[in-house]
């Protein structure tokens, strides 16, 4: 353990969120969250559908505001987003009508990086995604799993300090939901960076996460416990230990439909 | 798990398999089919041409050719067919061209500014029940019945679907590719020239072509009431004089002359918006 990974990087201090909907109706959507993300940390948020998890990472990424609490970045409050924090879509959100090199380009060109060095900057993370020699299509040429590694260079390029992943696998089939998984531990361990990663699958949090915070499985959501995953990298999906650890974890899960 | 083979594995082939040539494959090839169906609609034509159906109103297609042919090298109320077709097609590019250059850019504001939307929104809806036909005597009645008349019944006719698909096509840009840019660091100004404007020009190319066909209606109408130019004179002057020839030609070379506009559109919307180009192959 590297004394640096134990350095604070994010503070969510009693964060409640309730949206208005339509008619007035007030939905709660989480209530007192706390938690804390140390530096270089990859945490996983698990939690089933409805639970709140989506939200608070977009209360981190600045793009919702809570009621209340404050979410503390460095020791700073988060007032709105930002190029420190780099975020992928579950639905990849990626511009139709830019090629992928625009796509990933695009954080650096906002900030006005001159075009030489900004495309120096996309090529690496385009290679480091393993997407050489697609730098030229349009997203709607790339199948799914090379459309979130698009998703996935455009945040990095972007060189943000926290990475933000919602759901990011969730529309791929299980072979590259996989496969991608091996991909994502592999960019972790290459361009170490502090992850918060949200997804329903327990499988996917055991396999990639450093420590789990497991959300409850209703509205409003809130922390329900976490686990530290102590399992050395890379990890396999069907080692004893993990297995071991995923009994653990489901059994303190509640079913909802 | 090698990853440059997993990554072939994800791309999509393009690859046609080639056969060799049959009768079946011959019998639904796409031209053959094509060619058919022309070939059928024509011999109709001809048969109920020939068996005076419509008594003498309808002329046989080949009949209607030599009626064109004789029209390009013949003054017809002094001018020859180029005349007539250019006068046609100018009012249609003018009048287009102004509508969409005001209705296009309006549009957009009214999506993207709550304020102009308020203000301009009731007016619009007015507006757009009427239609453009409703125009044609009071545009008589203000402006004659020279070109100012002809432009003003388009550019009314053609606005409509500029303005309204302008307007569709930046409220339907998915509000998350916003955060997108949020998130990247940009600005309200970067949300709408990396995401508003470029995701809606699909819409609005969508707009320019209904509006186009627009015009061509229009410049129609116009010019059956009053005009000594343009294939809706000769049209008009067809049934005056009751020459179905002439009707039936002007008919198909409106439609020609429609078709052409409608394709420098979509040259232009290929242009400007590379990343639709190749959608069909997938």
């Amino acid at each position: 353990m590297n004394a640096n990974e134990q350095l604070l990087k994010i503070r969510c201090e009693n964060i409640s969120k309730t949206f208005i909907q339509k008619g007035n109706q007030e939905v709660p959507v989480i209530r007192d969250v706390n938690v804390d993300v140390r530096e270089n940390e990859f945490l996983v948020i698990c939690g089933p559908g409805q639970c709140g998890k989506s939200t608070l990472l977009r209360i981190i990424a600045g793009l919702e505001i809570p009621d209340t609490g404050t979410v503390l970045l460095d020791g700073k409050p988060v007032e709105g987003p930002g190029a420190d924090r780099g975020m992928v879509f579950q639905s990849y959100m990626l511009f139709a009508w830019k090629t992928v090199r625009h796509n990933v380009e695009l954080g650096l060109k906002l900030r006005g990086v001159p075009p030489k060095e900004r495309q120096e900057i996309a090529q690496r993370y385009i290679d480091m995604v393993g997407l050489q020699g697609f730098e030229n299509h349009y997203p709607h040429q790339l199948s799914g799993g090379m459309k979130q590694r698009v998703g996935i260079a455009r945040a990095y390029a972007n060189a943000p300090t926290v990475m933000l992943l919602d759901e990011p696998f969730g529309q791929l089939d299980a072979q590259t939901r996989m496969f991608m998984q091996h991909e994502i531990a592999r960019i972790w361990e290459q361009e170490k960076r502090t992850v918060i990663f949200v997804t329903n699958n327990i499988d996917e949090a055991l396999f990639l996460a450093d420590r789990i915070v497991l959300m409850e499985g209703k509205l409003p959501g809130t922390v329900k416990t976490e686990y530290k995953v102590d399992l050395p990298r890379p990890r396999e999906h069907i080692s004893m230990d993990l297995l071991r650890l995923r009994k653990v974890i489901t059994d303190n899960t509640e079913l909802v439909l | 798990m090698k990853q440059t083979h997993s990554i072939a594995n994800e791309t999509v082939d393009h690859a046609r398999t080639r056969e060799a040539w049959t009768l079946k494959r011959v019998l639904t090839n796409t031209y053959f089919l094509n060619a058919v169906s022309l070939i059928v609609f024509l011999l109709v034509w001809d048969y109920v041409a020939r068996e005076h159906i419509f008594h003498d109103s309808l002329a046989r297609p080949w009949d209607v050719v030599k009626q064109i042919v004789y029209l390009t090298n013949h003054k017809y109320a002094g001018t020859n067919l180029w005349g007539h077709i250019w006068a046609s097609t100018r009012r249609v590019l003018i009048g287009f061209s102004i509508a969409s250059v005001v209705a296009v850019p309006l549009g957009l504001f009214m999506a993207l500014n709550t304020r102009v939307n308020a203000a301009v929104k009731p007016l619009f809806d007015l507006f757009k029940p009427m239609p453009p036909i409703a125009w044609v005597t009071i545009a008589v009645l203000w402006f004659g019945i020279g070109e100012t008349s002809k432009v003003f019944i388009i550019v009314i006719g053609s606005f409509v679907p500029c303005l309204l698909n302008a307007y569709n096509g930046v409220r339907l840009v998915d509000p998350e590719l916003y955060d997108v840019i949020r998130v990247l660091g940009g600005s309200r100004r970067d949300q709408i020239f990396h995401v508003c404007f470029p995701a809606s020009f699909p819409a609005v190319f969508a707009g320019l072509q209904i509006s186009l066909s627009v015009a061509w209606t229009c410049v129609l109408a116009a010019e059956l009431t009053s005009s000594r130019t343009g294939l809706g004179f000769l049209i008009k002057r067809g049934m005056d004089t009751y020459k179905p020839t002439l009707v039936l030609g002007g008919m198909l070379l409106i439609a020609a002359a429609a078709w052409l506009t409608s394709q420098l559109v979509n040259i232009l919307e290929k242009r400007l918006c590379p990343w639709k180009r190749h959608i069909e192959n997938l």
